[in-house]
């Protein structure tokens, strides 16, 4: 299965490399970056200079992954992208109640000494 | 004129706002994404609902909504107490971590009567005397364990075999007994022991003193005899008459027994199940190859993959969960824990699944010769010639200074899951915990990359196998829930 970028145009693998560029419309760039992490064993991903809303990005496979292998890959990394963009908005609009649980859970405790 | 008795038709009207609280999400299987908040309730949810949850457009009347707020995922004007309740819940989680260290493991002896080819911790020749544990440094070990604030005090004899030490066990036991007349913990003692050299004098001395006794089994009679050899010869006739002995003795729960999963029990499930039935025994822990001593030696770490240990632990499962079906109360322990820390209030102190880490906090190893190590696998892998966990010695080192050492607060801070990268967003993080010294034995460092990890791949593998089962199974989770 072939996935395309997010122009629609088709992608292609040379010499175990798949080039794209990703829409930072869409996602922002810590979710490529975890997503790029979790995927560390499939795949090296290479982020390129973003030119405004477009992010070239670089798929490097290990010497001997089948094509189609890489493909999938690439499509599994993408639906990941969409997990991880949620991640960082759950993250984001939980953060200040995420303190206040923490502060509330210990206000009352002793555990840290006052001078 | 009295208050009104009822509220207003407008109180009950389903409402549109709500407030997300912190979660985190991960894919359970091809459908359906597991959901964890900060105080580890878990809901499970389709994509589609998952994305209306966080667009708020679920239908307040809903199943989902309901569920939703009362596992605290979310909250709205009529959930008063919702942050209250939150806050209680996550204090009651955390607090285990003010007690402190409880596991204390005295190393008494590097010698041993097997010479099991798995063996984690590099035994010593049974006649070797220059690796046993002195009387000062027991005594000093004992001072120290006496310092640890923690209710609970449990301390742990083991080698090599700690019977070939028994005067020394002896003597732990019973100061530890006399000094805990003054600090008043819940102390207990348990002997890891391959039980070949148990005598009616040991028996009699343990059951005076409550000493409990956990030892191997590794299946039936030809799987266990092919790993565990002592020195004489096989091993399984000895360990099933001793078992049977202490249970007499002391009674049916005062021995337990794990199993440790080579390449050829993989495919031998059900029959290791049925072996620990067969001996009366009424848990098994089930047991993947650590990568420490003889077993990387030996290249039996590398024999199977994290995914083909999961498949026979689901089997192992399957197994058990049927014993119990026909009545047999049999427990697998490693679930326990984990069913414990996804179900019960405040968890579970088990070393291996605590963050921060349980080294050092939640347990300490004294090696034979006073090395005070910050935990038992620590202490392995400084047998292997890396000495990352060495905290100290009992005789030049203070409690304070071992305990406040950089070799311990170093690797504490780096590996707390909240701040490791993958394990930061992982639904399976409030039933997990940090392993520095399995990552250092197999990847060089504390952290570790979790991509190339078997650690996580198997603790995120079992977790999802037993969600499955509490959510699908109902038969199952009946049983499952009994181990809480």
């Amino acid at each position: 299965m072939v996935t395309p970028d997010s122009e629609g145009a088709p992608l292609t693998i040379q010499n175990g490399t798949i080039r794209t560029s990703i829409d930072l419309r869409a996602y922002r760039m810590t979710a490529i970056q975890k997503a790029a992490y979790r995927f560390a064993k499939e795949f090296t991903l290479v982020l390129g200079a973003n030119d405004q809303n477009s992010l070239p990005v670089t798929f490097l496979f290990a010497e001997g992954t089948a094509e189609g292998e890489a493909f999938e890959a690439v499509r599994v990394f993408f639906r990941e992208l969409l997990d991880q963009e949620l991640r960082e908005r759950i993250g984001e609009e939980t953060r200040a109640i995420r303190s206040l649980i923490l502060a509330q859970a210990f206000s009352k405790t002793d555990l840290i000494r006052r001078e | 004129m009295g208050r009104p008795a009822f509220q207003d038709r407008n109180h009950f009207r389903p409402r549109s706002d709500y407030r997300i609280l912190p979660f985190r999400f991960g894919r359970l299987d091809g459908e359906r994404y597991v959901l964890t908040n900060e105080v580890g309730e878990y809901a499970l949810l389709g994509r589609d609902d998952l994305q209306s949850f966080v667009d708020r457009r679920l239908d307040v009347a809903g199943a989902v909504y309901q569920t939703l707020k009362a596992k605290h995922f979310l909250f709205d004007d009529e959930s008063r107490v919702a942050l209250d309740l939150l806050a209680l819940k996550y204090r009651t989680r955390a607090e285990p971590l003010s007690w402190f260290t409880g596991l204390h493991i005295f190393v008494v002896t590097l010698r041993c009567t097997n010479s099991c080819r798995y063996c984690q911790v590099s035994h010593r020749e049974e006649e070797d005397a220059r690796f046993d544990m002195s009387l000062e440094n027991a005594d000093r070990a004992l001072d120290f364990t006496f310092r640890s604030p923690s209710p609970s005090i449990k301390i742990e004899l083991q080698g090599g075999e700690p019977l070939l030490n028994f005067p020394i066990v002896r003597h732990i036991v019973e100061r530890a007994s006399r000094l805990n007349q003054a600090y008043g913990r819940h102390l207990e003692f348990v002997i890891a022991s391959n039980l070949a050299l148990l005598s009616k004098d040991i028996l009699a001395f343990c059951k005076e003193y409550d000493v409990l006794f956990s030892t191997s089994l590794d299946g039936p009679e030809d799987l266990h005899d092919e790993q565990r050899i002592l020195r004489g010869g096989p091993s399984y006739r000895t360990t099933v008459e001793a078992i049977r002995r202490v249970q007499e003795a002391l009674g049916p729960d005062s021995v337990s027994a794990l199993m440790t999963t080579t390449r050829a029990g993989l495919s031998r499930a059900e029959e290791i199940v049925d072996e620990y039935v067969r001996q009366g025994l009424h848990s098994i822990f089930l047991r993947n190859m650590r990568p420490y001593g003889f077993a990387v030696h030996n290249d039996l770490v590398d024999a199977y993959s994290a995914p083909e240990w999961v498949e026979f632990y689901r089997r192992a499962l399957a197994q058990v969960l049927a014993v119990n079906r026909r009545g047999y109360p049999l427990r697998e322990e490693y679930s326990a824990i984990l069913l414990r820390k996804m179900l019960a209030p405040s968890g579970t102190r088990y070393v291996d699944l605590q963050s921060p880490a349980g080294i050092g906090i939640a347990a300490v190893a004294f090696n034979y010769d006073g090395a005070v190590y910050a935990s038992d696998e620590g202490r392995m892998l400084a047998e292997m010639g890396d000495p990352s966990f060495r905290l100290g010695h009992l005789s030049s080192d203070s409690f304070e200074s071992i305990m406040t050492s950089e070799a311990l607060l170093a690797p504490l801070a780096d590996t707390m899951l909240e701040g490791v990268p993958m394990c930061s967003d992982c639904p399976f993080l409030p039933y997990c915990g940090a392993d520095p010294v399995f990552h250092k034995a197999t990847q060089g460092d504390t952290v570790g990359h979790k991509a190339w990890s078997e650690f996580c791949e198997k603790q995120t593998g079992v977790l999802r196998h037993l969600i499955s089962l509490l959510e699908d199974d109902p038969e199952a989770r009946e049983t499952l829930l009994g181990w809480v």
